[in-house]
């Protein structure tokens, strides 16, 4: 189910009814929110429903396990069952075909002539979070970092809650099952801070992202056409406003969701395109999944403890197991490994060159971060190499006689959109929007409440899927 | 912070936007409409798993959508229509899932619209596209999409202002395309299609009716026949040979299982009907169909009941014409016992 669809407004107003009813107690409650999460996943294919539940008994018995087992040898047992029951998940559901593309491509190559018949398989929407999500509770409680889930209940709960069951935030079990141990009712005023969310996260997702941006950037990238440069830059701009409306959008969304029920998500975006460099993106942008990376690959991978050496291999690593973690194509490894290379040209010049940020020099180094980011986008967005080389190639205005596809109109709309964007994360980058609200008048923020509701409706579209769901 | 304040005049100021902006698409003549959309024609193609061999399929372009109207068909033959027609498509997708995919063994009447009857077999070409995006639709929609547009079908039709058709028609009202048509010069130097106005109402039994405008105004007409003309200078050459081994794969497919088909050229009118003759000659393209597929098949041209019906935009019939063609067609195919597969041209 989609949050920009009208079952999930059935569904939210039917889910807050019962919730709200004060007929239910507290267990029952979470009783309804986990059938309503089964529901809400299973609405779009109920036989994957399976692959949640596995996963949730499976980390399940593994962390009360983990939780009394003092030999080390069986922790590591259940451990390993853990991550490999979820990472065998991954492996099989979304890497199964890119992994036999690869292998059929060595076998070629040394002269063995082996063909296989791609496999027929689904890619379970989410699955990439959920099961980040459960391995962090198995991972957590073989630290001894936390404890384990009271009841069966609080733990399937945790891993199926269902605004942000499918495209995060990636939240931690310490963050999200204790909430659930005592009894979570919202306020009126988050009640209606988490409505505002919802419309706010509604209005980036329709608005933003669908109506005004979607259309040039998959115009752009759907070309096969050497493009002129202006069309080129044009294209990656609108996919970096619409990514960033998209998977914000979602998360203000899940945010907004729980709030009105009285659980508080953490945020995921802090205006990252207002970035200066790029561990301050990495702090900014789909923070629960760089938190993750940082936290159960990076600093396990020896982090900055053992040299410079090892300090440059763990970045690297960890972002090029970012890249793949977003998509089985060797496009996304390469958007990992640049932003790998981001980070390691930017720590090595913060050793060579000093520069003390003011507001004047800040705002420029933000544009040069927002450039370079875009130049990852481009292998991100593009299906295949031919067309990320072009429009690289394109964006480097080495093409001044590439065909031009866009329309004025459509040039102006997304580069006036992208200045405003870059604008509003360059003012609110030290803020908030709870700050910012609490600075506004109740008529200005009800009158622009109002306006993005009316431009929502406006729009309409055709509930168009986030983009982060095929990750 | 005052939220609950907020939250009153967020309320009120949507409810003054929202029905101001209803209004104003009224008073322009906008009313409610319902889509044509991938879904309703899925909910369509879903009776055809429960379909018994006296039901009938209506398969085809646009033509055999606004032609062929349902209520004179059905009282008319006793037997339930299933319309699964296409704007601006080639049938032979459509046909290809019927019969590799279902079991459906009656009859089927195949709308011939020479142009893209016979326009292409490649999968990204726009009639095939077009058909086979909604079969793809149908195999993979999922609960919440069929849920999603359940409850859509009461705000379409109740307000006008609901109107994200995915035909993109140059009149549609929906924020996306209010901006498209904005416009700044021509920078890409491709030639500019003429607007494309909304012709036709479809409900949601999928019966599709010529707006009554486009039947009177001649000059509303004379904007469709522009679009015709357009898209009939660029269209690529036909591809007869791919569409037709296509076409009678399947038939004969579906023939061995005893399923009928029936073939109907519906009718056109000045240019478009002149620019099809030139274009695609009717012994070149029809009757070497007729010949090679030996089924019961009817060309407009051949019955003096048929061949002088006008069309207002010179491709589809207006509803009162429809309702004619549809009676004739029928009386037509009962006489000559073509709803049974024992006989042939």
């Amino acid at each position: 189910m989609l949050f920009n669809s009208l079952s999930f407004i059935v569904f939210l107003v039917i889910v807050l009814v019962l919730y709200y009813a004060n007929i239910f107690s507290w267990n029952n409650r979470k009783r309804i929110l986990l059938l309503a999460s089964y529901i809400f996943y299973g609405l779009w294919n109920p036989p994957l429903v399976i692959l949640l539940w596995i996963s949730t008994i499976v980390d399940y018995t593994a962390g009360k396990k983990l939780a009394v087992e003092e030999r080390q040898g069986k922790r590591k047992l259940w451990l390993l069952l853990s991550m490999v029951v979820n990472l065998g998940f991954l492996a099989f559901f979304k890497y199964g075909n890119f992994l036999l593309e690869n292998f059929t491509l060595v076998m070629s190559s040394i002269g063995l002539d082996y063909e296989a018949l791609p496999m027929d398989i689904i890619l379970p929407m989410g699955i990439s979070f959920y099961t980040f999500q459960t391995m962090s509770y198995t991972i957590d409680l073989y630290k001894k970092k936390i404890q384990p889930a009271r009841t069966f209940l609080d733990f399937a709960l945790y891993v199926t809650f269902f605004p942000q069951l499918v495209a995060g935030p990636i939240v931690r079990a310490q963050d999200l099952i204790t909430q659930f141990y005592e009894e979570k009712k919202a306020t009126t005023q988050q009640f209606i801070w988490g409505f505002f969310l919802l419309t706010i996260g509604l209005f980036q997702k329709v608005v933003l992202a669908d109506t005004l941006l979607s259309g040039t950037a998959d115009k752009i990238f759907g070309s096969k056409s050497i493009l002129h440069g202006l069309d080129a830059w044009t294209g990656t701009l609108a996919f970096s406003g619409q990514i960033f409306f998209d998977f914000a959008g979602y998360s203000t969304c899940a945010i907004g969701i729980a709030l009105m029920l009285g659980i508080i998500l953490p945020d995921n975006f802090k205006y990252p395109y207002a970035s200066i460099g790029f561990s301050d993106l990495w702090k900014r942008w789909h923070i629960s999944l760089s938190t993750w990376l940082r936290d159960y690959l990076y600093i396990p991978l020896g982090g900055n403890k053992h040299g410079i050496t090892r300090l440059y291999v763990a970045l690297m690593i960890t972002m090029l197991l970012g890249g793949l973690w977003h998509g089985a194509a060797w496009t996304f490894v390469i958007w990992g490994a640049l932003h790998g290379l981001y980070l390691v040209a930017e720590r090595v010049l913060k050793q060579r060159i000093h520069i003390k940020i003011n507001a004047f020099n800040g705002v420029l180094f933000a544009l040069l971060t927002y450039i370079l980011v875009n130049f990852t986008w481009v292998f991100f967005r593009a299906r295949e190499f031919s067309t990320a080389k072009n429009m690289i190639s394109s964006m480097f205005f080495m093409n001044p006689d590439g065909d031009k596809i866009l329309q004025s109109f459509d040039i102006i709309k997304v580069l006036v959109l992208i200045s405003l964007l870059f604008i509003c994360h360059w003012i609110m980058r030290k803020s908030s929007l709870k700050e910012m609200s609490h600075k506004i008048s109740p008529l200005i923020l009800g009158v622009t409440w109002a306006i993005m509701i009316f431009l929502i409706s406006i729009s309409q579209g055709h509930s168009e899927q986030f983009i982060y769901f095929q990750f | 912070m005052n939220l609950k304040k907020s939250l009153v005049i967020t309320i009120a100021l949507s409810l003054v936007l929202l029905s101001s902006w209803e209004i104003y698409w009224r008073l322009q003549g906008y009313y409610p409409t319902l889509n044509d959309e991938k879904a309703l024609w899925a909910k369509h193609r879903a009776n055809v798993e429960t379909a018994t061999k006296e039901d009938i399929i209506v398969l085809g372009s646009s033509r055999a959508f606004f032609d062929i109207q349902l209520k004179p068909f059905e009282q008319l033959t006793g037997k339930k229509l299933i319309q699964l027609a296409s704007t601006g498509s080639s049938p032979l997708p459509t046909f290809h899932d019927i019969v590799n995919n279902t079991t459906y063994n009656g009859s089927i009447i195949i709308g011939v619209t020479p142009g893209l009857f016979f326009s292409t077999t490649f999968p990204e070409a726009f009639p095939w596209k077009r058909s086979q995006s909604k079969v793809n639709h149908y195999q993979d929609r999922t609960y919440a999409q069929r849920i999603n547009y359940e409850l859509s079908v009461p705000l379409q039709k109740s307000f006008a202002f609901v109107s994200a058709d995915e035909e993109e028609w140059d009149d549609d009202i929906d924020l996306k395309s209010l901006l498209r048509q904005v416009k700044i010069g021509n920078r890409t130097g491709a030639p500019i299609a003429p607007p494309f106005y909304y012709f036709g109402d479809v409900d949601t039994n999928r019966n599709m009716a010529m707006t009554s405008r486009t039947a009177t105004d001649t000059a509303f007409a004379n904007t469709i026949i522009k679009v015709w003309e357009f898209f009939g200078n660029g269209v690529p050459p036909p591809d007869k040979a791919s569409t037709m081994a296509f076409f009678l794969k399947d038939l004969n497919t579906f023939k061995a299982r005893n399923g009928n088909v029936i073939l109907v050229r519906l009718p056109s009118s000045g240019a478009t009907r002149v620019g099809e003759h030139e274009v695609l000659p009717r012994t070149e393209f029809w009757d070497d169909l007729v010949k090679q597929a030996r089924v019961k098949s009817y060309h407009f041209e051949d019955y003096d009941t048929l061949k002088d019906l006008k069309c207002p935009e010179e491709s589809h019939l207006s509803y009162e014409d429809a309702i004619y063609f549809t009676k004739t067609l029928v009386s037509i195919l009962t006489k000559d016992d073509a709803f049974t597969n024992s006989k042939t041209n």
